[in-house]
């Protein structure tokens, strides 16, 4: 505990935590490929449950295989009666890839709460994951499919914009800016140790 | 620091709000990403003449293979949200701009790179190219961004940042 507490206290050179980093990520980036469909599935999950919850005139069956969620929708592809039904692929790596990152980022700090980090980010970033899945299948029915879908959707053309919003927000900040946040708050002493490095050096 | 994470959402929303109008589409977004599709064929072309720029569209004269740099590989975002977190940050003035020059130099530096190799490892293989492109350099990218802005922030006078709680404080001084 005393030579915990010590480490903590050692200044932190920016360049070795940079290094650090960059080692990691190639183990992290493979556990968190090969893994994924077990990593993904409570983000699945959640997916599935809001969905189920929100929107379940559209929704049909979700299935997972691997990382890629497989919704099949309640809507025709056009205004007929037949010609089955709309589904819609998912891929959840493209919403997850900030997993590694902040897997990456945790373990180059070398904090002796990394357990401990490592479990509460993977449980603030599924949410998160869920979002951008969420986002991605509602794009493609309410905007992507056309206008022969869209309507069955009833969505409005304020929702539509909430929509193409969230997906925007979900898919080109969310994933990868989380991780850095949820890191920046989970290491304020370490930010420290790198500002008493610093100043220790100057 | 939660009035920093608190100020920091807010600004990125906005300004990533901003980002998706029509206006600041048509007069910075395209006219940046097409300016960047130039700097990276004229990069390439000091070494393989056999590429050229139109548009946002880079592309090789040989085989005929092209990149197109859509929303996300542009480096908009990831400026952004560098520009939101040195806003944000209790910093003065001179030294959130000094830093905000400084580091969107560093980000799209190291965009331009990740368009070049792109465009090199689409050519070479495609499904390394989709990996590189939908998964490890958007890591790469923000990683960028969080590394600027921590040594920006090493170079802050103390008293400008926000103060540690006690547990941290007496820790960080033990």
């Amino acid at each position: 505990m005393v030579r915990g507490a010590t480490r903590i206290a050692r200044p932190r050179r920016l360049s070795a935590f940079i290094l650090s980093v960059v080692a990691w990520l190639p183990l992290t980036f493979a556990v968190w490929y090969f893994a994924a469909p077990i990593i993904l599935w409570p983000a699945a999950m959640l997916i599935e449950g809001v969905a189920r919850a929100g929107f379940s005139d559209l929704v049909g069956t979700i299935d997972q295989a691997g990382a890629t969620l497989t919704f099949t929708t309640t809507l025709r592809p056009g205004t007929g009666a037949g010609g089955g039904f709309i589904s819609v692929d998912v891929n959840l790596l493209l919403y997850s890839f900030g997993m590694p990152l902040l897997a990456a980022l945790i373990l180059a700090a070398r904090e002796t709460t990394w357990k401990r980090h490592l479990v509460v980010g993977y449980l603030v970033l599924t949410p998160f994951i869920a979002w951008g899945g969420l986002a991605d299948f509602l794009k493609n029915v309410a905007i992507t499919a056309g206008p022969a879908v869209a309507s069955q959707t009833n969505f409005s053309a304020a929702q539509r914009e909430a929509i193409a919003f969230a997906f925007q927000f979900g898919s080109l900040i969310l994933p990868a800016i989380v991780p850095a946040i949820v890191w920046v708050l989970m290491h304020r002493r370490f930010l420290e140790r790198l500002r008493n490095d610093a100043a220790a050096r100057a | 620091m939660i009035r920093f994470f608190i100020l920091f959402l807010v600004l990125l929303g906005v300004l990533f709000g901003l980002e998706l109008t029509p206006p600041v589409q048509q007069w910075f977004v395209v006219p940046w990403t097409n300016a960047l599709a130039h700097v990276s064929a004229g990069l390439v072309t000091l070494f393989d003449p056999g590429v050229e720029a139109a548009g946002k569209v880079l592309r090789s004269t040989g085989n005929g293979f092209a990149v197109s740099i859509e929303a996300g590989c542009n480096g908009v975002e990831a400026t952004l949200v560098l520009l939101a977190a040195m806003l944000a940050f209790p910093a003065s003035w001179p030294r959130k701009l000094l830093g905000l020059a400084a580091g969107i130099v560093a980000v799209q530096g190291l965009n331009i790179v990740r368009v070049i190799s792109l465009f090199y490892l689409g050519q070479w293989n495609r499904d390394v190219f989709e990996w590189a492109h939908l998964y490890v350099w958007q890591a790469l990218i923000m990683l960028d961004v969080l590394i600027v802005w921590l040594l920006w922030v090493r170079t802050l006078p103390r008293g400008d940042e926000p103060p540690l709680p006690p547990g941290a404080a007496a820790a960080a001084s033990a």
